[in-house]
């Protein structure tokens, strides 16, 4: 595995896909590309993680899910966010504000 | 809106599965083949390019299954499927699951039934409104060592319950319930045929205090309940549907009670019968005339009282307030009602006192739950010796990552399926034996208000569903935790071919068969004691002929019989119009029949002092009509019987029994002697009191209920000489009793067309019934003996039939190296004969505090277990032994070669 990748926090896949999709529907491995060249390489989403994720989180409300046509006239199933999704958001955006903010002062404390 | 969504998720994960994995299976799909795309613009050829997209995928089923585990509901679908596979495994071994089912159904129905006994004399409520706040009121005797509970619950006096009415704050109503003339049956003529219809007298407010309203017309009013005004009659809706066939205009037509005219003005619901301490199936009003109230009535304690707490008094506040209230009444009263206290119970508490079947209960209860462990130890054993044959499948399941847990769950989920199988068929079983029960439930009208009631109820629902769950969670978690203890490894390198079985591997099947035939041993001792007890009563000098013998209860009321010569007018011409028919030998009246309860009289001997009336000497008394004796068959030891002319205008005369005789006149001849025989509660005592009766005969003693102790003094009178209304007749027949009743019947209509018959039943019947439910209380033990000694012969037939089945290639070595048929034989029994005779010796060792157990829970009991303790054990040797020797045999008769090759 490559150095600069790292292991995905507990919870911070969910806040990535619905960053990710804030912007715009997209299919699974779409969300994984756009995940990775987002930050860089530094995710790398799995299937094996991805899917249950997404699953989850349409079982919850946040997403839903459509049949369309990929930029290649491939079938795929693309994800959106909900009106709930946006609020999750929202919420997540700022809890992890809140926790990066945390931490980092924690590191300079000592 | 979280909620409806959780529901959607769920109903679409478990309903739509079809749909919804296809719509996975594309998606996974079209990732793979975007993927593969990619890989293809990258330069690679389509086939590589595919491959490498499926493994960066990392295996499409075990995404698939990721995908699964995280929906709404995938436990319930695993549960599913864990069900699924059990039936299948069930289907599979039909044999295994119809013994355990059956044995599992066995021990269930025994309990269900006895439940639903508990159920309905414990657990119901009464039929009446919030009866957890209805009262019944009681006077309590503090005095004359008034420990029991019958000391607690006398009735209560009018003068007294008039006190209490006044004075008691503590309820919103009080009111009161009388049998009618100190008889609870009144007779109902005119139209079809008179019959005896229970009943009784209440005061106006008694059903608004019960809160039961009519269903058709009003009840009493307020005022109705005074001498002189209530002449208005309230009939429950069964009796208005059988004799008037439910007719609505029954309202305001008039029915004949006892003889009187009353006026129908309601009826009452049928769903008051439900508590079966409420026989009545007619009520009038009750009203006191002024005797009754008077200082001196309140030592004629006869009403039964009900009260309904008001809002916010409990229970002991009231009970309290009535004792204060008592205190007083007896601090101006005490010639009547010293020591005289109050008593509060609820309608519930005071039917499972009065009821006095509490012990017997528990003793059921806990026979039918060493039933349910010796099933259960049955299966238990069962499911080892099955899952020791699954140990390479488990083995298997395990080697290819299923979890322990998930293992244990499977086994689990079967046992559920087994137990829930075998509650489902328990409760047939429970539906068959109360039918049966509801047979045996017949020595007297309130056992048979039981049997009326007796119904597999809600509780009892709950009662079988719980018992199979447990059951299955015990006994199915203990192989369960063995199987997920192993190591898979060694289930997969053990040979089938071993030749002997490790001794560990069946130590618990060991203890369970122990275990069962311990506990059927105390069982079969338990029952034996009840049995033997029972057949002991029966058993016993009757002192009299109770075969052949028809007897029936006939009583006079009205005003057409007020005149006591009109009384033995009647009985004279009934017994004049049965010695006129072929079947009849000798017919007699009686004022209580043998093996009943009869009245008592004071007795006072001429030339000795007479003490104070409380501690005059008492005997047993009958009046009994010339021939009595001859027609029962009780011996006249000396002297004679009464004759015709003993009659109101001659000598009085009297006839004792030899318990009499021995008491009053040790070592002296009673011939001649006169006694003076008073009445406590008749109204003409202090007239009869006057006269002297000669002792003209001495007969046998005959006892008044079956396994008396001792003989009680008993005293015969002429009825010539004091009639009374209520009389039993007494016919000895030359032909079969029973088929005698329908002649009975026409003979006294032949006298008084308006006159009803009661209570026939043959004298053997008599005798049955006296013995109060023994009999059925030794049935059922029996029964449940005999049951457990069959599933405990199963259980060790089971085990060494597993066992040597087990050791067929060990035993198949042996014989080839010369070990003879009968060395075989003694070596599987010798393995068998360890466990019987452990198991019997603690069965034994236990039982033998039995005797004292049953003797110290029922009063009264003798327990002449000698022979029982003695030969119980030797018969489950017996049968266990013989359960063992078939497969023993089996062993014996192998063919070596062919035990060589076995498997």
């Amino acid at each position: 595995m490559d150095r600069n990748q790292v292991e995905l926090l507990q919870g911070t896949l969910d806040l990535l896909i619905l960053k990710t999709l804030g912007l715009e529907p997209l299919h699974g491995l779409g969300i994984a590309r756009r995940i990775e060249q987002v930050t860089r390489g530094t995710f790398q989403v799995k299937p094996g993680s991805l899917f249950p994720a997404l699953h989850r989180m349409e079982e919850q409300g946040w997403l839903s899910s459509s049949w369309g046509v990929s930029e290649n006239r491939r079938r795929a199933k693309y994800y959106q966010l909900t009106r709930a999704g946006r609020r999750q958001l929202e919420t997540e955006t700022e809890r992890w504000g809140r926790i990066s903010l945390a931490i980092a002062r924690a590191l300079e404390a000592t | 809106m979280r909620i409806l969504l959780c529901i959607s998720n769920l109903w679409r994960n478990l309903f739509r599965r079809v749909q919804l994995e296809q719509q996975l299976d594309d998606e996974v799909r079209s990732y793979v083949d975007l993927l593969a795309e990619e890989k293809i613009r990258t330069g690679m050829s389509a086939q590589t390019a595919h491959r490498e997209a499926v493994m960066e995928l990392g295996g499409m089923e075990q995404v698939k299954e990721e995908v699964r585990g995280i929906r709404a509901g995938s436990q319930i679908e695993i549960l599913m499927q864990d069900f699924r596979y059990g039936l299948r495994m069930l289907a599979k071994n039909p044999g295994f699951t119809a013994v355990a089912v059956l044995t599992l159904a066995l021990g269930i129905g025994v309990n269900s039934t006895i439940f639903s006994v508990i159920s309905t004399m414990v657990l119901r409520k009464p039929p009446v409104h919030d009866p957890d706040r209805l009262m019944m009121l009681f006077s309590r005797n503090a005095g004359a060592g008034g420990t029991g509970d019958d000391a607690n619950r006398s009735p209560v006096s009018p003068p007294d319950f008039v006190d209490w009415r006044a004075q008691a704050a503590s309820f919103t109503g009080i009111a009161a319930a009388s049998s009618f003339e100190n008889d609870s049956h009144v007779t109902l003529s005119g139209g079809s045929e008179p019959e005896r219809v229970p009943s009784a007298q209440v005061s106006a407010n008694y059903f608004e205090v019960l809160g039961v309203s009519p269903i058709l017309g009003r009840g009493f009013l307020p005022g109705e309940d005074q001498v002189g005004r209530g002449q208005v009659v309230l009939l429950r809706a069964d009796l208005w549907k059988r004799r008037f066939g439910a007719d609505p205009g029954v309202l305001g037509r008039t029915v004949k009670v006892n003889g009187e005219v009353y006026t129908a003005i309601g009826v009452m619901p049928d769903s008051f019968r439900q508590l079966w301490m409420f026989p009545e199936q007619l009520w009038t009003p009750l009203a006191f005339a002024p005797a009754q109230l008077a200082p001196a009535a309140r030592a004629q304690r006869s009403l039964s009282v009900f009260g309904r707490l008001k809002p916010g008094v409990s229970e002991t506040q009231a009970r309290s307030e009535l004792e204060t209230i008592s205190q007083r009444i007896a601090a101006s009263n005490p010639e009547s009602n010293k020591d005289w206290g109050a008593n509060v119970l609820t309608l519930q508490e005071y039917a499972i006192q009065e009821s006095n079947a509490a012990t017997a209960l528990a003793f059921l209860m806990a026979a039918v739950g060493f039933v349910l462990l010796i099933a259960c130890a049955n299966l238990a054993n069962l499911l080892l010796a099955r899952n020791a044959n699954r140990q390479r499948e488990f083995a298997v399941r395990a080697a290819l990552g299923a979890g322990r847990l998930r293992l244990a769950r499977q086994l689990l989920s079967e046992c559920l399926l087994l137990a829930l199988l075998g509650g489902g068929m328990g409760l047939l079983f429970a539906a068959w034996g109360l039918h049966l029960l509801r047979a045996a439930f017949n020595w007297n009208e309130w056992s048979v208000m039981i049997a009326e009631q007796l119904s597999i109820d809600g509780n009892v629902l709950l009662f079988t569903f719980g018992v199979s769950a447990a059951t299955a969670i015990i006994f199915g978690l203990a192989p369960a935790f063995q199987i997920s203890r192993r190591d898979p490894n060694a289930g997969l390198k053990e040979s089938s071919r071993s030749t002997t079985t490790g001794r560990e591997h069946h130590r618990l099947q060991d203890l369970l068969v122990i275990a069962q035939l311990a506990l059927s041993l105390i069982l079969l001792v338990g029952a034996g004691i009840f049995a033997e007890s029972f057949i002991e009563e029966m058993r016993a000098r009757p002192g009299m002929n109770p075969h052949n013998l028809l007897t029936a209860s006939i009583s006079l009321a009205g005003t057409a019989y007020k005149d006591p010569s009109r009384q033995s007018a009647f009985f004279q011409s009934v017994l004049r119009q049965l010695a006129g028919l072929p079947e009849v030998q000798s017919a007699a009246v009686t004022s209580d029949l043998p093996y009943t309860f009869p009245g008592y009289a004071h007795i006072a001997l001429e030339g000795r002092p007479v003490p104070k009336t409380e501690k005059q000497a008492q005997s047993a008394y009958f009046a009994v009509s010339p021939g009595y004796l001859a027609a029962t068959g009780i011996p006249l030891h000396e002297g004679r019987e009464f004759t015709l002319a003993d009659n109101a205008g001659s000598v009085p005369v009297a006839i004792v029994n030899e318990a009499f005789a021995q008491k009053f006149f040790p070592n002296e001849n009673p011939l001649g002697r006169h006694v003076r025989i008073s009445h406590p509660e008749s109204a003409e005592s202090e007239a009869a009191a006057a006269k002297w009766s000669e002792i003209i005969g001495v007969a046998g003693n005959v006892d008044e209920l079956v396994g008396q102790q001792a003989p009680r003094p008993q005293i015969f009178e002429p009825f010539l000489q004091r009639p009374d209304g209520s009389m039993s007749v007494i016919i000895r027949l030359r032909t079969e009793p029973g088929a005698f009743a329908a002649s009975l019947r026409r003979a006294v209509l032949k006298v008084d067309k308006d006159q009803p018959v009661t209570n026939i039943r043959t004298m053997d019947r008599v005798l049955l019934d006296s013995a109060q439910g023994d009999d059925a209380m030794a049935g059922l033990m029996g029964a449940f003996a005999i049951i457990a000694l069959m599933m405990a012969a199963v259980g060790i037939y089971g085990l060494i039939g597993y066992l040597v089945g087990r050791r067929t290639h060990e035993l198949g070595v042996r014989m080839a190296l010369g070990a003879r048929r009968r060395e075989v034989l003694t070596l599987v029994l010798r393995q068998s004969m360890g466990m019987v005779l452990a198991g019997v010796g603690i069965g034994f060792l236990v039982s033998l505090t039995m005797p004292r157990l049953v003797t110290a829970s029922f009063q009264g009991f003798h327990a002449h277990s000698g022979w029982i303790l003695a030969g119980t054990p030797l018969a489950v040797i017996l049968v266990a032994t013989a359960s063992s020797y078939l497969p023993a045999r089996k062993a014996s008769n192998l063919d070596p070669m062919a035990a060589l090759r076995h498997e």
